[in-house]
């Protein structure tokens, strides 16, 4: 291999991700050649620089805040449910009023006091974040299978 | 200190049959690397503690999506990539916004003056390394922010990214390329170091 093939595969040896006999060959020629070995060595500077910076430093209290912030928080499959409920709410209450205008007055009135009993009973109206189940934050639609 | 133990897989199982207290081990686990993650990203610690405070609540909204099969770790860092890419999104966003109204807010995320670290967290160093890191191209920044300070292999970023591997590889070689010449004109005396940022 020349100098410029082995410049390509210095950074993924350095990072211990060259197959064995690439990672061999990478070292002879780096014995042989001051050029590639003194690229090598720049590198290296690179990410001994990078790691000079330190991880920020710890909050003693952020689990704690992470867990006061999840308050009474549903899980995702709870949200979906609340989201078929709010559906289901909103059908009965229209329904209602259609069946009410159109006349088969006694009989209907009692469905909206149903409706709402049932909605007051399953949601909570302060979350409104029942979009973000579906704003593939966990990337799972766009990176399914991308390669 | 639980003991034993317990996986990660084991936990997320509890949390989910309704022992949500037990989500506290998670983020114990996992937010300084959630933390120090999006704060190279970022170049902003006290905005990456903001972030990374809505990375947990998105993870454990999102905890029935997380097929057990030992990569926990994976899960919760797209979720936490995906957040970070957002945030910068909307940060250019805000600055196109605002210079198409004349006016520039001052939140420009590649900002020139530096980033707010407390005089502890910073040396002179630091500030010039944070700085060339955040000029990256997003991708290389991203995939470079991986390898070096949360170690992963190139297998593991694949599998926060959805990337191949040689395109892993060479993303992390073109961004260690790029830095090293900042350094070297560093060394040289020169000033200013990167074009442009390109995409
Ligand atoms: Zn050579």
């Amino acid at each position: 291999m020349n100098c410029q093939q082995i410049a390509r595969m210095l950074s993924a040896s350095q990072d211990g991700e060259l197959t064995p006999d690439l990672e061999l060959e990478v070292r002879q020629h780096l014995r042989g050649c001051a050029v590639c070995r003194e690229e090598g060595n720049r590198l290296q500077q690179v990410v001994r620089r990078l790691r000079l910076v330190p991880p920020p430093a710890i909050d003693p209290f952020f689990p704690a805040r992470v867990m006061a912030g999840l308050g009474t928080r549903p899980l995702a499959a709870r949200r979906l449910a609340q989201a078929v409920a709010y559906a289901l709410a909103f059908f009965l209450i229209f329904a209602a009023g259609f069946a009410l205008q159109t006349g088969s007055g006694r009989r209907a009135t009692a469905v909206p006091a149903a409706a709402a009993t049932y909605s007051s009973v399953l949601l909570e109206p302060q979350d409104f974040g029942l979009l973000s189940v579906h704003d593939d934050t966990l990337g799972l639609f766009a990176e399914a299978g991308r390669e | 200190m639980e003991e034993p133990r317990l996986s990660d897989d084991e936990i997320v199982a509890s949390v989910l049959q309704g022992n949500r207290r037990d989500f506290e081990v998670l983020v114990r686990r996992y937010s300084g690397r959630i933390i120090h993650f999006v704060a190279r990203m970022t170049a902003d610690n006290d905005e990456a503690r903001s972030i990374a405070q809505d990375v947990f609540l998105k993870i454990y909204e999102n905890l029935p999506y997380y097929r057990s099969e030992n990569n926990f770790s994976a899960f919760i860092f797209r979720i936490a990539r995906n957040m970070t890419l957002n945030w910068l999104n909307r940060q250019k966003r805000t600055i196109f916004i605002s210079r198409l109204l004349g006016r520039d807010l001052g939140r420009d995320p590649f900002r020139l003056d530096p980033p707010r670290l407390s005089p502890q967290e910073q040396g002179e160093r630091e500030t010039l390394v944070t700085d060339q890191l955040r000029r990256l191209p997003e991708e290389q920044r991203l995939a470079l922010v991986l390898k070096v300070y949360l170690e992963f292999s190139y297998l593991q970023i694949r599998d926060v990214t959805g990337w191949s591997v040689p395109k892993i590889e060479t993303l992390i070689s073109r961004a260690k390329s790029r830095l090293k010449k900042c350094i070297l004109l560093q060394e040289s005396g020169g000033e200013d170091v990167l074009p442009a940022r390109k995409k």
